[in-house]
């Protein structure tokens, strides 16, 4: 059964043709990666994908439905699930509260004014379920911009699952962990269950062969290649560009 | 659960167990207690503070919870005031139970006209917006006649609410115990708000609105929610306050006053559920006594203490407290 | 016949000072992403000070007109230097702090100034009327869009033809960017918010002229510059001129012929350009 599919997409962004006529489509349970060096548009596609930015042109299909228009919190409900490259959790709040935030997003109980948040014994059972999973539960009255940059990492990944989302858009991960860390992510991911379609962008090959079954290489805005880990190893256009990663397995440096 | 929690209470020494109550106790004593026994001209004084006590917390949700600098807060609060004016002048209707509703609905509609529009505009934009629309309320009740008692700027002579019971008449200080209910009441209403999904919800946007949209959270809704609520209770302000001075005037739509609440909010601490109300307190307080020494120079005074409490007392008396608190009751109640 | 002419050219006067009231503001705006609310008061204070050297002292009005420019570049660089450089990365710490300012400058002009209303008044040299044709306009008028035309020449050559210009462009559309070029953007928003002060100074002696002095023009320039970079959009001159002329123009014209709806229109016009074009008619699309 077919998760996503996009027809034809791009973004322009005033002369800067960011994605140019990208198409392919993604069955569900299947984990993909997406890679290519910096500027060849992956967070654009991620954008075009949640919702944040419109199509200049092109459609996307989710489960069938023409979503091209939809906003993202809509997609949100659908099923959607994305972690930022950069850091979004909310900083001045503290792990729990951030973790209640995010388990109330897709329940009805999100536009409740007067019971306290506090009551929702169900929810805050889950929370405490998913923060002892990765050892957090000790720190949940930390706020967040005072816990460590790994442990942020580990909670934004683990909050973008916890809502159990059918498609999951992970943005560079493992972005600035060190190789142990970015191991508790490859588990993570992992322990997903066979319904949960993963995205993801990541430049740390580990990574990426640790976890993906698929690749797909953007250069430029333009999809290059497409297919299986060792195909994509052997594929001459993909050497070309990347001949400088070559040297750098591992955790990528600047992103 | 709770006997479990009684049964520790009851353990501890009897220090602690008072030291816990010290907080509940204070205020008590300087919100129902004092008044009862002070001159009815600072029986005055404690009604003003309570209702722009009022006025600031629905300030802050809007600015401490969910994150928006907004300008031009007195227009609701002026709208609701007015409305309740226009009833008694036009109309003789002076009826509380009429009054209020009236003002809250007015103040929330206008909320709710002013949110539409400023609320396509984002950042530094939004600021300029609420504040021009509150201007345009403003330029409206200085220039309408019907807006105004005759021959005069805004509206004076105006009666005291009609409760509908036949003999009671209102006194300086029955009419503060009225407002003082009103108060609590909004207090704990507002104190659910910030405590429910809803509210947690306003504090997330407030941190990071892209990521909320991406949990599931439509953020122009709750923004807009969160307009007309602060729109209502400062509507309701606004009624308790002509109930009060008897008089109201296009100067508390303007900007000036617009300020007030925001200068209170900054001071008593944003984003906690007693900062603003500190905040007022010590504003209304601070003004009255400028008012006795030098009249002339307090708007002066006002504007050096927002500027101090902006680069120096960022979190606001509230959090001063608070860590004071904490300590205080560290060393003598073992909490 | 004459009569559209003179209201017009009413219009465009009153336009003109409202694009020197509005044009420091909107370019601080764009730079810095902050509001200054304190420009009103930069403005009353470049007209106290005009005042005390044109009529008090009865000197001449250009050195009115400069020295109050100074007071008010000056009153600007405190509050610059001493509050907002301290709030870095704040803006709305930065933006609640010139509002403070408006109280405190507000009540010491009333302090040295008392609270009497200064009359309207200009230099000996243009008092006076000018005939063109049949038609009498003051020469007050004259003087003022002629200064509004040097001051918009002046802003826009610097912002088109100056690498100074180019600078603050630069930083307007990325800081980042720009400081990563080494350029150091504190001083650049230092000297632009500066200028912006000066500017407000200077409009504020012209604008005496035609309003007098007062201590709440504070707050009723900010009204009025505010709606003029809503309509014409954020950081740039020419969004401050087109805003200021068409705001000058529609409140001329309504006032001589709607008397009864003059004070709204220019509230509708913004209200009308924020539903259709909410980034203003040279802005940036938000």
């Amino acid at each position: 059964m077919e998760a996503f599919r996009t027809e034809g997409l791009s973004k322009d962004f005033g002369g800067v043709h960011a994605l140019s006529n990208v198409s392919f489509n993604v069955e569900v349970g299947e984990h993909v990666a997406i890679i290519g060096p910096n500027g060849a548009g992956k967070t654009t596609l991620f954008n075009l994908l949640n919702g944040q930015l419109p199509p200049t042109s092109g459609r996307i299909y989710f489960f069938g439905e023409d979503i091209t228009t939809m906003s993202t919190h809509h997609r949100a409900h659908l099923g959607q699930s994305r972690s930022f490259q950069i850091i979004s959790l909310f900083s001045n709040l503290t792990v729990l509260d951030n973790t209640l935030i995010t388990l109330h997003g897709t329940k009805r109980s999100r536009f409740q004014m007067f019971r306290p948040t506090n009551t929702y014994k169900y929810l805050l059972a889950k929370a405490q379920e998913m923060l002892t999973t990765i050892a957090l539960w000790e720190k949940r009255d930390e706020l967040v911009k005072n816990i460590s940059y790994g442990e942020q990492r580990r909670l934004e990944t683990a909050l973008t699952v916890a809502s159990e989302p059918k498609l999951l858009l992970l943005d560079e991960p493992s972005c600035g962990l060190t190789s142990a860390e970015s191991a508790d992510i490859t588990d993570i991911i992992h322990k997903l269950g066979r319904d949960i379609t993963v995205l993801l962008v990541a430049h740390d090959m580990d990574l990426v062969f640790g976890v993906a079954e698929r690749i797909i290489v953007l250069h430029y805005g333009h999809l290059i290649a497409d297919g299986t880990p060792e195909e994509i190893q052997a594929d001459p256009r993909v050497k070309e560009i990347y001949m400088g990663i070559e040297e750098n397995t591992g955790n990528a440096t600047a992103s | 659960m709770a006997t479990a929690k009684l049964k520790e209470a009851i353990k501890q020494p009897w220090r602690g167990q008072l030291i816990r109550f010290v907080p509940y106790i204070a205020g008590g004593i300087i919100l129902v207690v004092l008044p009862a026994v002070l001159p009815s001209y600072l029986q005055g004084i404690w009604t003003k503070f309570v209702i722009f006590a009022i006025f600031a917390t629905s300030y802050d949700l809007i600015y401490g919870h969910t994150g928006l600098l907004s300008l031009g807060h007195a227009a609701y609060f002026g709208a609701g005031g007015y409305a309740v004016a226009l009833l008694m002048l036009h109309y003789g209707i002076d009826s509380l139970w009429l009054g209020i509703p009236v003002g809250i609905l007015i103040g929330a509609a206008v909320a709710a006209a002013f949110g539409f529009i400023a609320l396509r505009v984002s950042g530094m934009y939004f600021l300029l917006v609420t504040f021009a629309l509150a201007q345009l309320l403003f330029s409206i009740t200085w220039n309408v006649r019907w807006l105004n008692s005759p021959g005069m700027m805004g509206i004076a002579g105006l009666p005291r609410p009609d409760l509908g019971i036949p003999w009671f008449s209102w006194s300086t200080i029955s009419l503060y115990y009225f407002v003082l209910v009103i108060f609590l009441i909004c207090l704990f209403l507002i104190y659910r708000i910030i405590n429910s999904p809803f509210g947690y919800a306003l504090r997330g946007i407030r941190e990071s609105e892209p990521r909320m949209r991406s949990l599931g959270y439509n953020a122009w809704l709750y923004k807009y929610i969160a307009f007309i609520i602060t729109g209502a209770f400062a509507g309701l302000a606004g009624v308790l306050f002509v109930y009060y001075n008897r008089f109201i005037s296009p100067t508390h739509i303007g900007i000036m006053f617009s300020f007030l609440p925001m200068i209170m909010v900054i001071i008593g601490g944003s984003g906690t559920l007693l900062g603003p109300v500190i905040g007022a307190m010590i504003i209304i307080f601070v003004e009255y006594f400028a008012s006795l020494f030098t009249p002339e120079r307090w708007p002066l005074i006002l504007g050096g203490i927002f500027v101090v409490a902006i680069m120096y007392a960022r979190g606001g008396v509230s959090i001063h407290l608070s860590r004071l608190w904490e300590k205080v009751s560290y060393r003598y109640g073992s909490v | 016949m004459e009569a559209v002419l003179l209201t017009f050219l009413n219009g465009i006067s009153y336009g003109m000072l409202l694009f020197l009231v509005a044009s420091g503001m909107s370019i601080v705006m764009g730079l810095m992403g902050i509001i200054n609310l304190a420009h009103g008061a930069l403005y009353m204070v470049g007209g106290y000070i005009g005042w005390t050297i044109a009529v008090q002292y009865d000197l001449n009005f250009g050195l009115a007109v400069f020295l109050g420019g100074c007071a008010g570049g000056l009153t600007g660089l405190i509050i610059e230097r001493g509050f907002l450089r301290r709030l870095y990365k704040q803006p709305n710490e930065q933006v609640l702090v010139t509002f403070g300012f408006v109280y405190i400058l507000s009540n010491l002009c009333v302090w040295i100034w008392g609270p009497r209303r200064r009359l309207q008044f200009t230099g000996e040299a243009l008092s006076g009327l000018i005939y063109l044709g049949n038609i009498p306009f003051p020469v007050t008028r004259v003087f003022t869009i002629i200064t509004g035309i040097v001051v918009a020449v002046v802003l826009w050559w610097l912002q088109d033809k100056t690498r100074f210009g180019a600078m603050v462009r630069a930083g307007m559309d990325d800081k980042e960017m720009t400081t990563g070029l080494g350029i150091n953007l504190e001083r650049v928003s230092m000297l632009v918010f500066f200028l912006a002060a000066f500017i407000a100074g200077i409009a504020g002696v012209v604008g005496a002229q035609l309003l007098g002095v007062y201590s709440w023009l504070s707050t009723d320039i900010l009204v009025l510059a505010l709606v003029v970079v809503i309509v014409g959009g954020m950081g740039s001159v020419q969004g401050a001129l087109s805003g200021g002329i068409v705001i000058g123009l529609i409140d001329t014209v309504f006032k001589t012929l709607f008397p009864q709806f003059s004070m709204f229109t220019i509230y509708v016009a913004m209200i009308i350009i924020l539903m259709v074009r909410p980034s203003g008619l040279w802005g940036r699309r938000i």
